[in-house]
């Protein structure tokens, strides 16, 4: 590209990656991906779901190995195998996910692994002097006063991650990677981190900056840098690019969306049943709040497949659980026009709404338990006492049958299937059911194409049969090619709904970044 | 892929059947009329009250927990036996005792049942804790050893009906009640609790309340044990059963039942009982010292725990 950075009229960068990939099984995370920081420079990484930003942004700090590529650090080779070795060459990152001991005090989590010894023991005097003055530069912005001695688990998830960064810093890195470290901080608070940064920057240390916002990086970067499928795909000064242009370069110009589907006859707008807009209503949420989940207003009709994305970690699972009844919410649902309100996961499966786990390992299903049992776990009611269990056997053949669930016995282990086997399982045991509400959390994850397609054949099937289903995926081609609308959400706040003209890959991805003008239809 | 692996997966108890043939052939070795009715009725009074007891933790572990109080309520329920029966009973009071036993022993399972399913504590502890609890109420009722059943009962329990002992068919009702038991909904949610608690629960299982009837079930089965144990002993004493709390958890463990729940089976745990009876035989005619029997509890416990990790270690090395 003939707009790239010039190198030869800068500096060396401290830290070059060079033709980085990373497999996990079947799955590429990263292919070609590049990325180099100066000192005194600010970098963002950028990219939709799947890129590989994340994976890149461990490889750097030494949590996860690459399979191929160079790393040089300051002049030389880098060979991270565990994130302490990062952190001695002068590499620390921040990440969303608090790394915090919630009953040690602050000054214990932020010299945790390197406290200040004197004479062969701790010395607390100084570990809580140097945390006093590292926790100065935040000082006017916390919301609760935060002090060495504060106990981080009294403490607010505002203030865990700001302790967070003042632990980074603690080691007093030469390269910061701050990953979506912004997403819990109020809007003072992101400001005083912004303010830092570019102390920090002046002062030489190199930042990678990885967020989902599209106007922090307008804020704080000097340089973009954009990974599409695991490849670096470009990179720009941020004084002479635009939201678009960069969502453009995420995008690769929406070509991707045909892709997933392309060959199978996944269930696209056109299957929606005739008539659409006049079936009955069958959920109806009126100022629905959770946790995170701002409140919002839903109304889905039967045989609807709505889809909820956005970039992960969005809230789309709070709000999918809530719904079940598994954490607590606020505001007024409605099933089929009645009133409800689940206190657990059962009373939402006795009202007819069932719910199919992101995690199938965690939620999913009981690995070590013959797959029978996994299929029959929420319908043995229907078997008497004693369970007529050749009856529940047939049955379970047959659903195993219709879902092709490739299998030696229903008496295996789950643990035995390969993960698009198991995911047919998961959904296979509501299948009998007939629920009139499915709740899906990304349930495409780690499967392979083929299983994938099948998967959209089922959910097509249970549409046809009057299922309404609600679909939280991270594969934005997946949603795009699935459903008739899509809920985006940002923070926990549904920030576009598209449909129609809309619902196209460069409005996903701009109304994920949050970027100025993302359709709100 | 092995068929084969899951086909033993699920027929936990053949690997205990292979220990138990290996076991009851050295017996044989030491003791040559190891098959003689008289012998073997001996054994089998000593196995019957262990192996009612173990097929409830056997229960109990299958969801995911452990009971150590199980030895304190066979005491209390043994205490409370001979309290209410004496050797002039008739059957109104021995009925009466037999139902005041199993309404004590399941209270006794339901305080450990509250305290680890709806207040959530370490099962562990709660149930040690809870065994001086139980010990204390059976010094309470029978501070020094005696009573005594009338002697049709005990003659009963030594008898051989139909040239089979007594013992035997109550082996065999054990193992009945077991594939009842199989076919409830209840067992299915305790394998469903043990194999992945958040699982059950997404998929509508009420998780504390199968959690807290696993211990109920347990103090049953604890009170079963003790009527065979007071059967068996013709008296009573408030540490009759002190003793049983380690071997029902090996037998259990050496019926193949991992400790992680989930996985497991009461015909292993019997078949677990057998084997341990056996070699405790072993032990004593190998004329070594009886706490090599403690030594062994241990060392069983240890390996069935610390066994996958070894596993894994072993093949983290090789990768």
């Amino acid at each position: 590209m003939p707009d790239r950075d010039p190198p030869a009229s800068t500096p060396e960068p401290l830290l070059s990656a060079r033709g980085i990939a990373k497999r996990y099984g079947a799955v590429r995370a990263l292919e070609e991906a590049s990325l180099s920081v100066r000192a005194g420079e600010v970098v963002a990484l950028l990219g939709a779901n799947g890129s590989g930003k994340s994976t890149l942004g461990k490889i750097i700090t030494g949590i996860t190995r690459p399979d191929a590529g160079t790393l040089t650090f300051d002049g030389a080779p880098l060979h991270l195998s565990e994130p302490a070795q990062a952190r001695r060459r002068g590499i620390t990152a921040v990440y969303q996910e608090l790394s915090l001991v919630p009953d040690l005090s602050v000054a214990e989590n932020v010299w945790l692994g390197h406290e200040p010894v004197r004479r062969g023991g701790i010395d607390r005097r100084t570990m809580k002097g140097r945390t006093a003055e590292l926790l100065a530069s935040f000082a006017g912005v916390f919301s609760v006063p935060v002090e060495p001695d504060t106990l981080v688990d009294s403490l607010p998830p505002s203030e865990r991650q700001l302790v967070e960064v003042v632990k980074a810093l603690a080691w007093r890195p030469r390269l910061l990677v701050l990953d979506e470290a912004t997403a819990s901080l109020d809007a003072r608070q992101v400001d005083r981190l912004f303010e830092l940064v570019r102390g920090w920057r002046e002062g030489g240390m190199a930042v990678v900056f990885v967020s989902h916002r599209m106007n922090e990086i307008f804020r704080v970067a000097d340089r973009a840098v954009v990974l599409r499928n695991g490849v670096t795909v470009g990179e720009r000064r941020i004084g002479e690019v635009d939201e678009q242009e960069l969502v453009q370069l995420m995008t690769g110009g929406g070509a991707v969306a045909a892709i997933a589907l392309e060959g199978h006859d996944a269930p696209g707008a056109a299957a929606a049943p005739p008539g659409a807009t006049e079936a009955p209503v069958v959920l109806e949420l009126r100022r629905f709040a959770s946790g995170v989940v701002a409140p919002l207003d839903l109304t889905l009709r039967q045989g609807e497949l709505v889809g909820v994305g956005g970039l992960q970690g969005q809230g789309q699972s709070r709000l999918l659980l809530a719904l079940f009844g598994a954490v607590p919410h606020q505001g007024e649902v409605r099933l089929e026009g009645a009133p409800v309100a689940f206190r657990n996961p059962r009373q939402a499966l006795r009202a007819g709404v069932a719910y199919v786990p992101g995690d199938r390992n965690r939620e999913g299903l009981l690995p070590v338990r013959p797959i029978l049992e996994n299929l029959q776990l929420p319908n043995w009611r229907r078997y008497g006492t004693p369970l007529r269990m050749e009856r529940a056997r047939r049955d379970a053949a047959a659903v195993v049958a219709d879902l092709d669930v490739r299998l030696a016995s229903l008496d295996e282990p789950v643990a035995n299937l390969s993960g698009g086997n198991a995911q047919k399982v998961v959904i296979g045991k509501w299948l009998s059911r007939r629920p009139k509400l499915l709740l899906l959390d990304d349930p495409t994850k780690g499967v392979d194409v083929n299983a994938k397609a099948e998967l959209y054949r089922l959910l097509a099937r249970l549409q046809a049969q009057g299922t309404t289903i609600l679909f939280h995926s991270s594969d934005d081609a997946e949603l795009l090619g699935l459903c008739q609308r899509v809920l985006v959400m940002q923070d926990g706040r549904v920030t576009a709904t598209l449909e129609g003209d809309t619902l196209d890959q460069r409005h996903l991805v701009a109304a994920a970044m949050g970027a100025q003008g993302a359709g709100a239809a | 892929m092995r068929p084969s692996s899951a086909w033993l997966r699920n027929h936990t108890y053949l690997v205990p059947l292979v220990l138990l043939v290996v076991a009851v052939a050295l017996n044989y070795y030491f003791q040559p009329n190891f098959f003689q009715p008289r012998v073997l009725n001996g054994n089998l009074r000593v196995m019957l009250p262990l192996m009612v007891l173990a097929a409830g933790q056997a229960l109990v572990i299958i969801a995911g927990g452990i009971d150590l109080s199980v030895g304190a309520m066979v005491s209390l329920v043994n205490v409370l036996l001979v309290t209410l029966v004496t050797r002039e009973s008739g059957p109104p009071e021995v009925l009466l005792a037999v139902g005041a036993a199993l309404l004590v022993g399941a209270a006794a399972g339901a305080v450990n049942g509250l305290c680890v399913a709806y207040l959530r504590l370490q099962p562990i502890v709660t149930t040690y804790a809870t065994s001086f609890l139980f010990s204390g109420v059976a010094l309470a009722v029978l501070p020094r050893p005696g009573g005594a059943l009338p002697r049709a009962l005990t003659t009963f329990y030594r008898s051989a009906p139909l040239g089979v002992p007594a013992t035997a068919y109550g082996i065999a009702l054990l193992l009945l009640l077991w594939v009842v038991l199989r076919r409830t909904r209840f067992v299915q949610y305790l394998y469903a609790v043990g194999g992945n608690a958040a699982a059950a629960r997404a998929s509508g299982v009420r998780v504390a309340f199968t959690r807290f009837l696993s211990y109920v079930t347990m103090g049953l089965f604890a009170a079963l044990s003790a009527m065979m144990l007071t059967l068996s002993t013709g008296s009573g004493n408030s540490r009759l059963g002190d003793a049983m709390t380690l071997p029902s958890i090996v037998a259990v463990v050496l019926g193949g039942t991992r400790l992680a729940g989930g996985q497991g089976g009461v015909v292993g745990a019997v078949i677990g009982v057998a084997v341990l009876t056996i070699i405790r035989n072993l032990i004593t005619f190998s004329n070594v010292p009886t706490w090599y029997q403690t030594l062994f509890d241990a060392v069983v416990i240890l390996l069935a725990l610390a066994g996958p990790g070894i596993v894994q270690l072993i093949r983290g090395r090789r990768a």
